[in-house]
């Protein structure tokens, strides 16, 4: 790691703390500024896009821990943000608890789920793992909450949470801004949360069964156990990311939770970088950002072409399969690596060597 | 060589960017569109789109909404529910629409509540019972009769002119036999279920005998397990709830297991595409029509078939269907409604609303029997007529009016 020359440290703990000098620290408090103050005074369309950026960021955490923390392919992460959601809104609509109260339940039992769902975890790897993972998927949101869950409550607009339906205590958040603040503090919560286990105990041991989980079980890790724990974890994060999606949905739908989001996800850390927490955050910053300024490069050609603005949900898609494809070929290490390459081309300025 | 080419891609991109914008400048009325061009309802969807689009260019020529052009934002959602949700947000937050014009029933009921409490008008092509009861959508309107009144009036069509007429039931009749009815519709869709409870209720009124319901998805290809399922049951009546794809599918597989029974259908799952699709299948087929045909003979249909021509010469007539017309209903309502509001100089959420439920016995032609929208019933009617497909032609079976003909349950079939 980058350092300036005259700072030594003298404990472990000095050498791992985050932010080590003050230019960084300054960095950081330029950040915090920008994300309190400078986003929100952009106005109502930047704000709901910072909150796609937000859910996109919580959705993706927990793919990061399995696949790119822990080894474990998964292609069914948008089951366990489903549940995480249903709950919430169960919680709030039927038994009329608090949303905070519901949020815990809800992430709680998503990872319960998501650990139901690892069990095969202890048998197989790799391509098999796929395939359950998967079938998380289609069990989860195809089957039980299209054909049950969805149906509580009877048909009509059940599971519909208009603005302001969603309270913590006195605060209503019904407005962009406010789902902004919640955003804000919850991905804050989660990445920071994320960062630190990465560096405990269970941490270290995910991180040695993604490298070699042989070597890891000889090493006396208890790999069926961690790789339970981080189905937990990554279900518990899902379970928080459909949480707080929800206040930003109006309404909650099992077609928010196809398979083609848990996909997107798994995309957004490729292109961000997989075993990177940098990786999920510029990850999701430059797909969301993308697909928008897409959007304003498609509508002034709509007016003589129709068929650019109709046909706009496709043309997203195929971006995004490119994009992917596009970095695979040229950026397979994804855009935390090149933010690294970026920051020690200016350490090193200008005798670069 | 490369920087000036890469500086002047940006400039004629910030050019093509920025003089739509001055030219937008004068005064027009911004409307949303959400239609699905490409999803499991696109076999009606897209020309209902291409509908919408004509429809509005003949409004612009004629006047637009006294003199303001009315801008058209389109969009295919795709039959996605978390689509349409995006796509509603931006025309309040970035577009900045005056009215909306919706399609599916799941993304219409569920948007509702927000609808309501954003006060913007939302004009569906669903026409679920559920949106037409202003006491819990007031922000919902719909231009045809509701499913439920679409599906009772179907039921009462079957009943009167061939269960009590046709000679092929005249035993059973005469024993004293109650007529068996089962439906057919994919349960977990919200289109597809949303007539079931007033279906179930209208059997039990005509005293019919309600057998199994069969789940039929949206893309089916094959039904023959939902008609096995029902052989045993006999049914003398099926009930489609579907949309054209797939009741062609099932009318056919019927067919094909030598299924003895009648059908009547949604007004979705009956147009001109089901005679082609389901071919002698079709035959001797029920259901309802909101209004005219594509191309019969009816006030203003030669301006329908003039605009598509005109704006869509890419789709050869023949193609074109009863779909297109409804939603030519669907924009000339909504331009009615504008008119007005804007006339009382209150071209906004509340002021359209009022617009709308200001609207007496009125009809754009194209056969659409007259739209009477109230402040306490957004049913645009009761009167809706019933279609039999006698040799690929659509004949006029009867014309049911559930409000003469039931009237103290009318009021409270609202929401129903």
């Amino acid at each position: 790691m980058y350092l300036p020359s005259g700072v030594y440290h003298e404990t472990y703990r000095a050498d791992n703390a985050w932010w080590q000098t003050t230019f960084v620290r300054a960095k950081m408090a330029l950040l915090v500024v920008l994300l309190l103050v400078g986003v929100p005074l952009a106005g109502n369309y930047p704000l709901s896009i910072a909150n796609v950026i937000g859910y996109t960021i919580l959705s993706a955490l927990g793919v990061q821990l399995l696949i790119g923390y822990c080894g474990m392919i998964t292609l069914g992460h948008a089951a366990f943000i489903a549940v995480g959601a249903y709950v919430t809104a169960i919680g709030m609509l039927r038994y009329g608890l608090p949303y905070s109260v519901s949020m815990v339940l809800g992430a709680i039992l998503a990872g319960l789920w998501s650990v139901l769902f690892g069990l095969p975890s202890a048998k197989v790897k790799g391509f098999y793992l796929i395939m359950t993972t998967m079938a998380a998927q289609f069990v989860t949101v195809d089957f039980i909450i299209t054909q049950y869950v969805s149906r509580v409550g009877g048909r009509g607009h059940y599971f519909s949470l208009p603005p302001g339906t969603i309270t913590i205590g006195p605060w209503v958040i019904d407005t962009e801004l406010k789902v902004y603040y919640l955003m804000i503090c919850l991905v804050t919560l989660c990445t920071v949360g994320m960062a630190n286990l990465l560096r405990t105990r269970v941490g270290r041991a995910w991180i040695a069964i993604r490298d070699n989980d042989i070597a890891a079980e000889m090493m006396g890790v208890n790999v069926v156990r961690y790789k339970l724990l981080a189905f937990f974890v990554a279900g518990v994060l899902g379970g928080i990311a459909g949480a707080f999606w929800i206040s930003s949905l109006y309404v909650v739908s099992a077609e928010h939770f196809q398979f083609s989001w848990s996909i997107w996800i798994v995309g957004v850390i490729l292109i961000g970088g997989v075993g990177s927490l940098h990786g999920v955050i510029f990850g999701s910053v430059f797909v969301t950002v993308l697909l928008e300024a897409l959007k304003f490069a498609v509508i002034p050609l709509s007016d003589a072409f129709p068929a650019l603005s109709t046909g706009f949900l496709y043309i997203k898609e195929g971006v995004f399969g490119l994009a992917i494809v596009l970095f695979l070929l040229y950026e397979p290490h994804g855009l935390a690596y090149r933010w690294q390459q970026f920051k020690n081309y200016f350490n090193l300025w200008p005798f670069a060597y | 060589m490369r920087m000036k080419t890469l500086i002047r891609i940006a400039c004629s991109f910030l050019m093509a960017t920025l003089l739509p914008l001055q030219a937008g400048a004068q005064s027009e009325v911004k409307l949303g569109s959400l239609n699905d061009f490409t999803g499991p309802t696109s076999d009606v969807g897209k020309d209902a789109a291409l509908g919408i689009r004509e429809a509005v260019g003949y409004v612009n020529d004629t006047g637009g909404i006294n003199g303001k052009r009315i801008k058209l934002l389109q969009y295919d959602y795709g039959y996605r529910v978390p689509e349409a949700i995006t796509t509603y947000k931006r025309f309040r937050d970035f577009d900045k629409v005056v009215a909306v014009f919706g399609w599916g029933t799941g993304d219409t009921e569920a948007l509702a509540p927000t609808v309501a409490k954003d006060k913007l008008p939302y004009l569906s092509h669903s026409f679920s019972a559920f949106l037409a009861d202003p006491k819990k959508t007031p922000y919902n309107f719909i231009y045809g009769t509701d499913y439920s009144s679409n599906a009772r009036a179907a039921m009462t069509a079957w009943y009167d002119q061939v269960w009590l007429k046709d000679p092929r039931f005249k035993a059973e009749r005469d024993k004293g036999v109650k007529p068996r009815f089962v439906s057919f519709y994919m349960k977990a869709c919200p289109y597809c279920s949303a007539a079931i409870k007033a279906l179930n209720d209208h059997a039990a009124i005509l005293g019919f005998e309600v057998g199994p319901d069969q789940d039929v998805p949206l893309t089916a290809l094959d039904v023959k397990s939902q008609i096995i399922a029902v052989e045993g049951f006999k049914p003398h009546l099926i009930w489609h709830g579907n949309i054209v794809m797939s009741v062609a599918t099932a009318l056919k597989d019927a067919r094909a297991l030598g299924l003895k029974a009648d059908h009547i259908v949604n007004n979705w799952g009956f147009d001109e595409n089901l005679v082609k699709l389901a071919g002698p299948a079709a035959e001797g087929v029920i259901g309802p029509a909101v209004n005219a045909f594509y191309g019969e003979k009816a006030p203003l249909m030669d301006k329908v078939v003039e605009y598509a021509k005109k704006m869509t010469p890419g789709v050869p007539q023949q193609n074109r269907l009863i779909r297109t017309v409804q939603s030519w209903v669907d924009v000339l309502l909504m331009r009615e409604a504008l008119v007005r509001a804007d006339k009382a100089g209150k071209l906004n959420g509340p002021g359209i609303k009022e617009a709308f439920e200001s609207i007496r016995d009125w009809t754009p032609g194209l056969g659409r029997p007259p739209i009477t929208i109230t402040p306490t019933d957004h049913r645009p009617g009761s009167f809706v007529r019933v279609y039999r497909i006698q040799k690929g032609k659509f004949n006029l079976l009867e014309a049911v009016d559930l409000k003469k003909r039931w009237p103290e349950k009318w009021d409270m079939w609202l929401g129903y």
